[in-house]
């Protein structure tokens, strides 16, 4: 860099000006840093909700690929499977003394619920349970409240298919929250024998798989070389998925436009500059400086201003997103009903991929438009020095 | 007719600006003017306020276009020159000193004249090392780190005088030097200015309406009535 250029960059970014002009630094710094970091947060958020959704969806609701065969346990090798479970499924009335409810119930053995399947959910046990030949069942919270049930009460649960109607009580056994309550309002879940006893011909048996989701497809593909008819759990949720994937692209999109914003937003800050230091800029063309030389070094302070605010922004941002699943839950305790259709429970996982695009779309949206803005500094009269003093 | 040893040449240069910013009939400032500096020479153009002074200072500096006659630096027509080599030719052969110092606030006096050099062509320690020097010949060795804000109206214009000169330049155009110092001050940047113009052998094109000061020049010339007379 052109030592003329170096030293202006300096004193430009406050290194050995003084403290007004340090001070404007920093505070043109922290600006650009709160709105990254809200943009970092906010796409952060949006992440993590849709891939918390998806995997509750995927992990206690269908798995991550459905197999459906006869009796005999599917067997295939692959390093990305973690587990095969049999379970069944039929769809049921539930009746309480008071209510009743549509619901999903599933069937599962007692290795259903392994670490993976247990980390997205918490479930309380009744505590002085009675003993009973009742059927236990485990339905959610949210159903709780809306069947005006609790644990240990007893409910009625029916199969309504085409030949048949058939009732059978049973008892709340435990009750389960996963935090989403779409989810939550519609699946129970019981023994599987107990489920296959009553419900026989009722009960759709299968096998969830729980896999890796970057390794879905090809998990499905080698099941389905082996024979088996595999449906992944976007196939078998395709508007669930699709809505997912939707939001998070809009969401991306959004965050992209404000990012441009933003890089306009710099060029103005660059536009400050210039305007602030014509009569400088001007004793700079006087005493001979080419204008491509101040426009370079002013370029270079904005940058490093930006590439600054960029990185504080995004690791603020990140920090503030760390620090959401307490604030969430304690959110989530206070069960407003606005939020009853938000997932408020779920882990913070930083979106690289996304972040970079917003990154990258910033620092380029500046690159460009500070660059066109600083055109202006060639048309700064060397004369003008004179006038303005 | 130009010469060869001729630094600054003007012919025929008339100049007008317009009476108002919407235009309206012009005003005619200077007329088929000429005028001729010589290398080591000093000039003064001196005349009442308003009278051109400044504005033949800066066409002859090449900071302003004429509407006619042509303006030469050395070898070279200032007309047809672009920018760029109008900022190089600023750089390394004329020298500025205005009644305000101009120099850049952010900047101690030091730097303020490294940046001249600098801009002129010397890397970062040649520009160190030539600055020092010449704000030593200035009387400020003491003053290098201090900021423009610092510094007091004569010390102020003393740096501006060596960021002039750091670069050896054939010429200074220096426009009412010291129309805002006192008497004291005054006195002491004129004599400075003299004494490193003459040691250097730089010419010197002064603007000024102090007379005592224009008599320490080689040749006055007074503007008056858009021409230029030779009074001394």
């Amino acid at each position: 860099m052109n030592p003329v250029s170096r030293l202006l960059t300096l004193r430009k970014l406050g290194i050995g000006a003084n403290r007004a002009a340090r001070r404007r630094v920093i505070f043109n710094i922290v600006l650009i840093t709160l709105v990254v970091s809200i943009l970092v947060l906010a796409q952060i958020f949006v992440v993590s909700m849709s891939r918390g959704i998806a995997d509750k969806w995927a992990l206690l609701a269908d798995g991550h690929l459905q197999l459906y065969v006869d009796k005999r346990q599917p067997m295939i090798e692959h390093p990305s499977i973690e587990t095969i479970d049999r379970v069944g499924e039929v769809n049921a009335l539930l009746y309480s003394p008071d209510k009743n409810q549509m619901v999903r119930v599933k069937g599962v053995e007692q290795s259903y619920f392994n670490d993976s399947r247990l980390a997205q959910l918490t479930i309380t046990q009744s505590e002085n349970a009675s003993p009973s030949t009742l059927a236990k069942i485990m339905i959610s919270t949210t159903l709780a409240e809306r069947l005006a049930v609790k644990i240990d009460d007893r409910l009625a649960l029916m199969l309504v298919s085409n030949d048949a109607i058939r009732a059978q009580l049973c008892i709340i056994g435990a009750l389960y929250d996963t935090g989403y309550h779409e989810l939550d309002e519609q699946l129970v879940f019981c023994d599987l024998d107990f489920l296959e006893h009553l419900f026989t011909s009722g009960v759709t048996v299968y096998y969830e798989v729980l896999t890796q989701e970057r390794n879905l497809e090809t998990v499905k593909g080698d099941f389905e070389r082996a024979g088996y008819m595999a449906t992944t759990w976007k196939e078998q949720n395709p508007a669930l998925s699709g809505n997912l994937e939707t939001s998070r692209q809009a969401v991306l999109a959004v965050m992209v436009a404000v990012a441009i914003l933003c890089g306009y937003f710099i060029s103005e800050l660059s536009s400050q500059m210039v305007e602030d230091d014509k009569a400088r800029i001007a004793t700079l063309h006087l005493i001979g400086a080419q204008p491509q030389v101040v426009r370079r070094a002013y370029w270079t302070a904005v940058m490093v201003i930006t590439t600054v605010s960029i990185a504080l922004g995004t690791a603020l941002g990140i920090l503030f997103a760390r620090q959401l699943p307490p604030l969430l839950a304690t959110i989530a305790a206070r069960s407003y009903s606005a939020l009853s259709f938000y997932l408020l429970d779920f882990p913070i996982r930083v979106p690289v991929l996304d972040l970079s695009i917003i990154a990258s779309v910033l620092f380029c949206v500046s690159a460009v438009s500070v660059h066109l803005s600083l055109r202006r500094v060639s048309a700064i009269d060397a004369l003008s020095c004179v006038r303005f003093d | 007719m130009k010469r060869s040893t001729d630094l600054v040449y003007l012919h025929q240069v008339s100049k007008s600006f317009p009476a108002t910013l919407r235009g309206g009939e012009p005003i005619q400032i200077l007329e088929s003017v000429d005028l001729t500096v010589q290398r080591s020479r000093a000039i003064a153009i001196t005349g009442n306020s308003g009278s051109g002074k400044s504005t033949l200072l800066q066409i002859a500096a090449g900071l302003m276009g004429c509407d006619h006659g042509e303006v030469w630096f050395e070898h070279e027509k200032l007309g047809e020159m672009d920018n760029r080599a109008l900022s190089a030719l600023r750089s390394r052969r004329m020298g500025f000193i205005f009644q305000a110092s101009l120099l850049l606030e952010d900047f101690t006096a030091s730097e303020n004249v490294e940046m001249a050099a600098m801009i002129g062509g010397s890397s970062k320690g040649e520009a160190r090392d030539k600055a020092h020097e010449i704000l030593s010949l200035v009387g400020l060795s003491a003053r290098l780190s201090h900021r423009p804000d610092q510094l007091s109206g004569g010390e102020k214009q003393r740096v501006a005088i060596a960021r002039a000169l750091v670069n050896e330049p054939a010429i200074l155009f220096a426009d009412e030097p010291t129309g805002s110092l006192d008497e004291g001050n005054a006195a002491m940047v004129e004599d400075l200015l003299f004494s490193l113009v003459r040691q250097k052998e730089v010419a010197l094109l002064l603007v000024t309406h102090n007379l005592s000061f224009a008599r320490r020049c080689d040749e006055i010339h007074r503007i008056s009535e858009r021409n230029l007379e030779v009074i001394g």
